[in-house]
C-alpha cells in the first residue's frame, strides 16, 4: 500500500509550491491513474515517489515503511517508467537492461533471460544491437517499459509511458499492463491520454495546483456529472450539458434551436467540467 | 555488489570508445614530451638527471588525474543533466556509497591506462625510470582521489559547462603547480605550503621518487587513500542531501 500523507513540495526559486498538502493512499494491487492539466503536480508527485525528489514537508509510507533515499528494501520493490528517455545513449537495449539488473541485484542468468523475453516482447530483439541513440522515440519508450518490468517490480510507477507509441503499440502496452495489474502488480499511471486513464485505472486522483480535486472510479466520475451529454454546436462554440436520466437529456436535445449530438460521458468530460472550470474561474 | 555495476558500466562506456578515448589521451602527454622533454628540457637537467626523467612520472601523475576526473565527471554530468539516466540509479536499491566507490575506480582504472600510455610513448624519448608496483598503487590512488572529485563535482553542477568550470579552477592549476613540470622549491613560500598539501603533489612526487629507485611513502600514501575517501564521503553525501534531481 502507497500512503502519500500530506506532502508538500516546493521547487527552488518557485513561489508557488507544486504540491501544496496532497493526501493519497493507494492499495495494493489496485490499476491508479493520476491525472491533472499541466503543472498540476503529476510528475512531482510521481519523482518524490521514486526518491529523486525529497518533499519539504509530509512522507510517503510503502507497506508500512518511510519512504526516503535510504529506504533501499522499499526501492527494491518499486520500478519506474520516466517521462523523459532515461536511457544511455551509448548503450544498446542488452546493455541498458543489464545494468539495470545489476542495479536491482539480479541474477546474471535471470537477466539474461528476461531481457531476452522482454525485448523480444516489445519487439526489439532484432535492435537490440544498436545503440539507444539510434533508436526511433516509440522503440526508446518500449524499452523503458521493457527495462522498468525487469525486476518483477511490486509496484510500477509510469509517468506518461505512451507518449510518442503508435496506436497498435498502445494498445499492445494497454493489454500488456491490464495483464500485470491482474497478476496482483501495483500500477500508479500519469497520462495525459484521458482515455487511457478511463480504460485502465480502477480508480483516478484529479489532481489541481498540487491538491487532490477528487479520488473515484471512472464510473463514479462521469456519474457525478451525469452519464449521458449533449454537445450543442452554436455556430463557434461547442456547449456540453451532461444529464444524470437519458430521458432528461432526451427532453433537453428537443428544445434546442441548433444542431446536437447526445452520447456518453467521457472521462474527459469529467477533466474538462471539473478542473477546466477551475482553471477558467482563476 | 554496487561497485562491480559501477566498474562494469564504467568498461562499457570504454569499450564503446576506446579509440577516441586512446587518442585524446595521447595528445597532451605527447605535447609536453616534445615541447618541454626534447625542446626546452635538452637545455636543462634537474637533480643531475635528464630533465626527461624528471618530465614523465610528473606527466604520467597528470594525465592519471586528467583522466580519471573526465572519465567520471563528464560522463556522470551528462547523465545527470542531460540523458537523465542518473535518475536510475537514484530509484535503483543499490548502495549509493558502494556505487560512488565503483565509479572512483572505474575512474582509476582509466587513469591507470592514461598513465600507461604515458610510459609507451616515452619509451622513444630514452627515459631512464623504474616501474614497479608501487608506482601503479600511487597512479591508482591517485586516480582513485580525482575520480571520486569527478563525481563530486558531477553532483554539484547544475549545468554541463559547470564541470568545465570545475576543470578549470580547480584541475588545471594543480595540473601545472604540483610539483610536475619543475621541481617543487622554486615556488615562494606561502604558496609552496599550500601546494604540498593538494592530492597531485603527493602522487607526482612518489612516482618521481619510485622512478628514481627509492621506496614509496607511507604518509603520501595515506594521504591520497585519504583525499580518495574524502572525495566519496563527500559525493555520497550531497546525492543524499540534494532535494532535487
Amino acid at each position: 500500500m502507497i500512503e502519500i500523507k500530506n506532502v508538500t513540495k516546493t521547487y527552488p526559486g518557485q513561489k508557488t509550491p507544486a504540491l501544496s498538502g496532497l493526501s493519497l493512499t493507494i492499495g495494493s494491487g489496485e490499476f491508479f491513474g493520476l491525472l491533472g492539466p499541466n503543472g498540476a503536480g503529476k510528475t512531482t508527485t510521481i519523482k518524490l515517489l521514486a526518491t529523486l525528489l525529497i518533499p519539504d514537508e509530509g512522507e510517503i509510507i510503502i507497506d508500512g515503511e518511510k519512504l526516503t533515499r535510504n529506504s533501499l528494501p522499499v526501492k527494491r520493490k518499486l520500478s519506474m517508467v520516466t517521462q523523459e528517455y532515461s536511457l544511455r545513449g551509448n548503450m544498446t537495449p542488452g546493455e541498458m537492461m543489464e545494468l539495470h539488473g545489476r542495479l536491482y541485484q539480479l541474477p546474471k542468468k535471470v537477466i539474461k533471460e528476461r531481457s531476452e523475453e522482454l525485448l523480444a516482447f516489445c519487439g526489439l530483439g532484432e535492435h537490440r544491437k544498436k545503440i539507444c541513440r539510434q533508436l526511433s522515440g516509440g522503440m526508446k519508450r518500449k524499452l523503458m517499459l521493457a527495462r522498468g518490468l525487469l525486476t518483477a517490480p511490486e509496484i510500477l510507477i509510469l509517468d506518461e509511458p505512451t507518449v510518442g507509441l503508435d496506436p497498435f503499440a498502445r494498445r499492445q502496452m494497454w493489454d500488456l499492463l491490464k495483464q500485470l495489474n491482474e497478476k496482483g502488480m501495483t500500477i500508479l499511471l500519469t497520462t495525459h491520454y484521458i482515455d487511457e486513464a478511463q480504460y485502465l485505472c480502477r480508480r483516478i486522483a484529479l489532481i489541481d495546483r498540487g491538491k487532490t480535486d477528487r479520488i473515484a472510479s471512472p464510473a463514479e466520475l462521469i456519474q457525478e456529472i451525469g452519464a449521458t451529454a449533449v454537445d450543442e454546436f452554436d455556430g463557434s462554440h461547442t456547449k456540453s450539458s451532461f444529464f444524470t436520466e437519458k430521458e432528461a437529456a432526451l427532453h433537453f436535445a428537443e428544445g434546442l434551436k441548433n444542431e446536437f449530438v447526445i452520447r456518453s460521458t467521457t472521462l474527459e468530460d469529467v477533466f474538462v467540467t471539473r478542473i477546466g472550470r477551475k482553471l477558467e474561474g482563476k | 555488489m554496487g561497485v562491480v555495476t559501477a566498474i562494469w558500466e564504467k568498461w562499457v562506456e570504454f569499450k564503446f570508445e576506446w579509440k577516441k578515448i586512446t587518442a585524446a589521451a595521447l595528445v597532451s602527454p605527447v605535447l609536453y614530451m616534445i615541447a618541454l622533454g626534447w625542446g626546452l628540457g635538452s637545455m636543462t637537467s634537474v637533480t643531475d638527471r635528464p630533465y626527461i626523467d624528471f618530465l614523465v612520472p610528473g606527466l604520467i601523475a597528470m594525465c592519471t588525474m586528467n583522466n580519471s576526473f573526465s572519465a567520471v565527471a563528464t560522463a556522470l554530468n551528462v547523465q545527470r543533466t542531460f540523458e537523465h539516466s542518473f535518475e536510475q540509479i537514484i530509484i535503483s536499491p543499490t548502495p549509493l556509497t558502494q556505487y560512488v566507490l565503483g565509479q572512483s575506480i572505474g575512474g582509476a582504472l582509466r587513469g591507470i591506462y592514461s598513465g600507461l600510455l604515458v610510459l609507451l610513448i616515452s619509451l622513444p624519448f630514452g627515459i631512464g625510470i623504474r616501474v614497479t608496483p608501487a608506482f601503479f598503487l600511487i597512479m591508482f590512488l591517485n586516480g582513485m582521489a580525482f575520480g571520486a572529485l569527478g563525481v563530486l563535482a558531477a553532483v554539484l553542477a547544475n549545468t554541463h559547462s559547470d564541470v568545465s568550470r570545475f576543470s578549470t579552477f580547480v584541475i588545471t592549476p594543480m595540473t601545472f603547480l604540483c610539483n610536475t613540470l619543475f621541481p617543487l622549491d622554486k615556488i615562494p613560500g606561502v604558496i609552496q605550503t599550500v601546494i604540498r598539501f593538494l592530492p597531485l603533489t603527493h602522487a607526482s612526487g612518489q612516482l618521481r621518487s619510485i622512478s628514481y629507485g627509492n621506496p614509496a611513502s607511507f604518509f603520501s600514501i595515506a594521504v591520497l587513500a585519504a583525499y580518495a575517501a574524502l572525495f566519496i564521503g563527500l559525493s555520497v553525501y550531497f546525492i543524499k542531501k540534494r532535494k532535487n534531481f
